[in-house]
């Protein structure tokens, strides 16, 4: 029996893995995914301060760093079930099976698809699969893209998207309707992009994020949107179906109001050669609920997620979680938490030396102040959901587990 | 093409339209709407669409989203094959 296995080898899992191995545990890391870094791979981005930052070489030095401490990671393996032994956790994979004494599940977020008429025609994929062929594999997607879905993940990819060398042809809202509940609405979606004003070069999101109201925002908002990194962002378009006769050659779209209703008379076809659907994302929780987990729904963090606190403990004995699993959030702030699931584990394991609750008090901090400093905030009001959060498992389970 | 005829489960090819007159016709949960059309049981086991008929569900009158996850997890939770889990190495 090892000490720890993680699931998934993103930033929060190669970050626990490090600080569990930086004290003598032996781990174990499984990725389904054919090389580690998780969703980091994806990245590349420019800071405020005009330096790049690529997600690639980010995750080789987390790796790099992981298997320097002796750390097993397995790329290409799955894990499809998992059970409570004496003293541990049984993990099921396709590789084999492995016993461990703590487990940590850093699986991450995955996406939510907006079905929209025409979306099972090839050519038509999520925003983050684009993000995939492009950065990761090294393919180009398509020539002329049409993003449906506006928001925070959506306009970073895009700007990525471009600078693979592909036209990115503007950014719309799905179809109002049933099926696309809020991110059909202009108002809630000037909101999340009011988020991301920071970053934007135009000055007129840059200034709007300060004191434009949502409302007044989707209001004002011009009819042929407006651009960033020369990318029109269309909050007044809706798109109403993608055609194409094989495959994808095109988008219906119209003109909607500020509330969100469809102008009649104003609907034009678009031509394209692939369409990204971009419904944001939603923390993966499918083997905390088999393992038997409490959860929350806080949509804040993106959906269900399990309880736990800010130690990253769950209300298992020896089940951890750390990363988008908890609510979706930055990279560097799932990293932080990897580093307190792997100090947490530490602790529980009896690993930590002298001075190691100052350590794990510190990197609780950490996680506090790097997600202050995020550069995207995901959704709004994360600070204060934590907090509830964090309160409700104190309140159910302190008692029952060892305490720190 | 309408909204409808959307298809909202890409395994088993179930649309809108079905979706929404299980959930019309018999007044029901996720997981009532799962068992009557198969929407969910196909083999990505709802990755994809199981958030859509959670909310579906919610908005036709259903019960509000709350803590539980609505369509139970069970392994496994990815496609296996039968050596997998018959302890044979991939």
């Amino acid at each position: 029996m090892i000490d720890l296995v993680v699931v998934g080898a993103g930033p929060a899992g190669l970050g626990a893995a490090i600080a569990a191995a930086e004290h003598g545990l032996q781990v174990c890391v499984v990725d389904e995914f054919v090389k580690p870094g998780g969703r980091l791979l994806g990245q590349l981005h420019e800071e405020p301060d005009g330096k790049w930052v690529n997600g690639i070489e980010e995750a080789q030095k987390l790796y790099s760093r992981a298997i320097e401490l002796g750390v097993n990671i397995l790329c290409g393996v799955s894990v499809y079930d998992l059970q409570k032994v004496d003293h541990g956790w049984c993990v099921y994979t396709t590789d084999e099976m492995i016993e461990s004494k703590c487990l940590l599940l850093a699986t991450g977020a995955s996406e939510t698809p907006i079905p929209i008429p025409g979306w099972t025609l090839p050519g038509v994929m999520s925003i983050g699969a684009a993000q995939v062929m492009g950065n990761v594999h090294r393919v180009k997607p398509g020539e002329k893209a049409i993003i449906i879905g506006v928001n925070v993940l959506s306009v970073a990819i895009a700007r990525e998207l471009q600078l693979c060398g592909v036209h990115v042809e503007s950014i719309l809202l799905p179809q109002p309707g049933i099926l696309a509940g809020d991110a059909a609405q202009p108002e809630k979606m000037m909101e999340s992009l009011l988020r991301l004003s920071h970053l934007a070069p135009s000055p007129l999101i840059r200034m709007g994020g300060k004191w434009v109201s949502p409302k007044l925002g989707a209001r004002l908002f011009p009819k042929n949107g407006f651009k960033m990194w020369g990318i029109p962002i269309q909050l007044r378009k809706t798109a109403l179906e993608i055609y194409g006769e094989n495959q994808v050659e095109g988008v219906r779209i119209a003109e909607v109001s500020a509330s969100g209703d469809v102008l009649p008379g104003t609907e034009k076809t678009v031509s394209a050669d692939f369409v990204c659907i971009a419904g944001g994302l939603t923390p993966m929780s499918e083997l905390a609920s088999v393992a038997g987990c409490s959860f929350c729904y806080v949509p804040e963090l993106g959906g269900h997620v399990p309880l736990h606190n800010e130690f990253m403990q769950t209300n298992l004995a020896g089940l951890y979680v750390a990363g988008n699993i908890t609510g979706v959030e930055s990279a560097k702030v799932a990293r932080a938490q990897g580093k307190v699931a792997g100090l947490s584990v530490a602790r529980v394991l009896k690993a930590l030396t002298y001075g190691g609750n100052e350590k794990l008090h510190s990197a609780v901090e950490e996680v506090k102040e790097t997600r202050k400093n995020a550069l995207i905030q995901f959704q709004p009001g994360i600070e204060e959901a934590r907090r509830e959060l964090y309160g409700k498992f104190d309140e159910t389970h302190k008692k029952t587990l060892i305490s720190i | 093409m309408n909204e409808e005829s959307t298809v909202v489960c890409r395994c088993e090819e179930i649309t809108l339209k079905e979706i929404q007159g299980t959930i019309e016709k018999f007044n029901c949960s996720s997981r009532e709407v799962k068992l009557r059309t198969r929407a969910g049981m196909g083999s990505c086991g709802g990755r994809t669409c199981r958030s859509t008929i959670d909310r579906l569900v919610e908005q036709m009158g259903g019960p509000v989203i709350s803590n539980e996850v609505p369509l139970s997890y069970r392994p496994p939770v990815r496609p296996v094959s039968f050596g997998i889990l018959g302890g044979a190495k991939e």
